[in-house]
């Protein structure tokens, strides 16, 4: 762990010049980074609030908040599977904790999710919706976001190492689990026998907590933040075992 | 640690790697492979039994074939690869050149990847900043540090990778082959920073094939064959059993380390008999034999070393006079040399049935190469008996860094 913060010099810059990378190509540059969520997050907007007849306040807003944070997750993870295999010559040439590359990843991806909550921030201003006090949450929540991103990301980095179909099946399970959790509709449509199903996914409860602080200015429940918390702390704990265990045989396994 | 004064303590190291017959890279073979039962691996032993010390300020070098492990202690040093077991102990700062410009991102500007490949080589962009005029000139390519990357040739992409690596300032280098880039500039400039390093005492720990640089360089070598320790120690000692075969009783077999020389030998024997050799048989040449220093039958030797060309023959029919002679040719087909028992007014043992005679060379002078062998038996007016045309050759290794075909004695005076 204390080999790990020697290196967060590292992880930055891994990540930032993974993140620049991404627009520097593009025409408009910086640019486009706001342009292009802008135009999918209209696009969708625009689909599921004339498909889903759903009352619910700020409906808009509610769902481009979901589809965000659920962006965060799907990006993210999926950015993580190959942060290992994609790099052979990082790998196999030089030393470094790997750990580095998962984590400059995960973070590549928050940087890419914040650029699309500033242009959620447009449209929070676009439909006059102010946020309260308890926009102070919001970070708190991400955060949690991202350590449950980094200790899912840090198993299935490892595991994608050694069975290489880890990263389709990956790409099922994040195609179902958009529509598994509250992300373009919301809880109060499923049965109420079957909401704990959905309750035991944390990106519920944790998606529904970014929406409450800053759409909705309600205050998170303790009974979700102690939820999310232990399930992150576990998560990373499970990931970071797999990976730990995994961890030797990169260079030799690629 | 048991002794600050050691950088590198190796101990008992092994290293096997698994090779399975086939290879189940998804979770759905590794399920399927349950059910065929078709399990199994090959176990490939890459160092058996490794030990050595290397102490603070020395630099060594790791000699021997390819393929008998050098890399894979290397990259074991470096942490990449684990051991199966024993153990590797670091005391310092490991800085690997195994590969130059790791890590480069080809989208990005000269600038930026020295930035991310400093990052990579453990400096942080304050020490980059302070340093980035140097990188650039060393490098001479300051005129396209805003130029991406994608558009340097290989040679450039080097330039920059190793102008870059060389301010990290480490306490163990790791090298592997890295100096065998670039052009003859550049090449210099790398072995400059190279002395340097050694002058300031840096540990390194230096792989290559070019037993001359080993030489140049590392006060220590290190000589690996199928993954076995050979020996250790002083840098010329330990090339000279390299280049010479190691002990008494393995000496001939240690010839066949070098599998390529080998079988072109019993390719040319073999397929060229006919058309290379000829003559009566009055005198048949039986084996020509090339001695070492040592005393042993070698086919490698390093230049400016003696040899001895030992000539076995067999008198089958009475003969007025025998003169033996031979001739070196370069492996291009030159003739560098020759001579015989006439020129030398040497009178050949003509007793009938088996005899030999030795050749003696006091110093090879030839660089390096492989060279080939013409021995022949004939009688003064030159009427062949036994005439065998380059059926033989030997292995010259480079001593020294004078260039050319020949090594001429001589002397620099004012």
């Amino acid at each position: 762990m204390s080999e790990l913060w020697d290196y967060r010099h590292l992880t930055l810059k891994l990540a930032t010049s993974e993140f620049k990378l991404r627009y520097k190509n593009s025409l408009l540059g910086f640019f486009w980074s706001l342009l292009e969520p802008l135009l999918m997050l209209t696009v969708l907007y625009v689909v599921f609030t004339n498909l889903m007849r759903v009352n619910v306040e700020h409906y808009q807003l509610f769902l481009l908040m979901g589809i965000v944070s659920w962006n965060m997750v799907s990006r993210g993870t999926t950015m993580s599977l190959n942060s290992i295999l994609g790099k052979p010559s990082l790998v196999q040439k030089v030393y470094f904790p790997r750990e580095v590359l998962v984590i400059s990843s995960c973070i590549t991806a928050l940087l890419m999710s914040m650029l699309e909550f500033v242009v959620f921030a447009a449209f929070m201003i676009f439909f006059k919706v102010v946020p309260g006090i308890t926009i102070i949450y919001f970070p708190l929540v991400l955060a949690v976001e991202f350590l449950l991103i980094l200790g899912v990301s840090f198993g299935l980095a490892a595991l994608n190492v050694y069975y290489r179909d880890v990263q389709y099946i990956w790409g099922v399970v994040l195609q179902a689990g958009f529509f598994a959790a509250p992300i373009i509709y919301p809880l109060s449509i499923i049965p109420e026998k079957y909401v704990w199903i959905i309750m035991l996914n944390p990106m519920t409860r944790i998606i529904d907590m970014l929406r409450g602080s800053v759409i909705y200015s309600s205050m998170p429940a303790a009974g979700d933040i102690i939820y999310v918390t232990i399930s992150t702390i576990l998560m990373l704990v499970i990931g970071f075992a797999i990976f730990a265990k995994l961890e030797p045989g990169f260079a030799e396994e690629m | 640690m048991k002794n600050g004064e050691d950088a590198i303590i190796v101990k008992y190291l092994w290293k096997t790697f698994k090779l399975p017959h086939d290879k189940r890279k998804t979770i759905f073979e590794s399920i399927a492979g349950i059910f065929d039962g078709k399990q199994g691996y090959e176990e490939l032993v890459a160092l058996k039994d490794i030990n050595f010390t290397v102490k603070k300020g020395e630099a060594v070098g790791i000699i021997g074939k390819n393929g008998c492990g050098k890399s894979t202690l290397l990259k074991i040093i470096a942490n990449i690869f684990r051991p199966t077991k024993g153990s590797v102990a670091i005391n310092g700062k490991i800085t690997p050149f195994l590969e130059l410009g790791v890590g480069f991102q080809p989208d990005h500007t000269a600038k930026a990847n020295i930035y991310i490949y400093g990052a990579i080589m453990g400096l942080s962009d304050r020490e980059i900043d302070a340093k980035l005029d140097e990188i650039l000139d060393f490098s001479g390519l300051r005129r396209f540090e805003d130029t991406k990357l994608k558009n340097f040739s290989s040679g450039m992409q080097v330039r920059l990778a190793f102008a870059t690596a060389i301010q990290t300032n480490p306490e163990i280098l790791l090298m592997d082959e890295v100096l065998a880039v670039g052009d003859l500039e550049f090449q210099q400039k790398c072995l400059d920073v190279f002395q340097q390093y050694i002058k300031e005492k840096k540990t390194i720990v230096f792989v290559s094939h070019d037993l001359n640089s080993v030489r140049r360089f590392c006060s220590k070598a290190l000589f690996l064959r199928h993954g076995e320790q050979v020996a250790f120690g002083n840098t010329n000692e330990i090339i000279d059993k390299y280049v010479y075969g190691v002990d008494v009783q393995k000496d001939t077999k240690d010839l066949q380390l070098d599998p390529e020389i080998d079988e072109s030998n019993h390719l040319n024997e073999d397929a060229k008999e006919e058309k290379t050799r000829w003559g009566n048989k009055k005198v048949e040449i039986n084996n020509v034999k090339f001695i070492n220093k040592f005393g042993k039958e070698s086919t490698m030797f390093n230049s400016r070393d003696p040899m001895t060309i030992r000539i076995e023959y067999n008198v089958n029919e009475a003969v007025e006079d025998l003169q033996i002679g031979i001739a070196v040719y370069s492996d291009n087909d030159v003739m560098c040399y020759g001579t015989n028992t006439d020129i030398r007014g040497y009178v050949v043992d003509t007793t009938p049935g088996s005899n030999e005679i030795n050749l003696n060379i006091h110093n090879l002078t030839m660089m390096e190469g492989k060279f080939h062998l013409t021995v022949a038996a004939h009688s003064k007016e030159h009427e062949p008996y036994d005439w065998r045309d380059k059926q033989f050759s030997f292995n010259v290794v480079k001593n020294g860094n004078d260039a050319g075909l020949f090594d001429v004695p001589c002397e620099w005076k004012q």
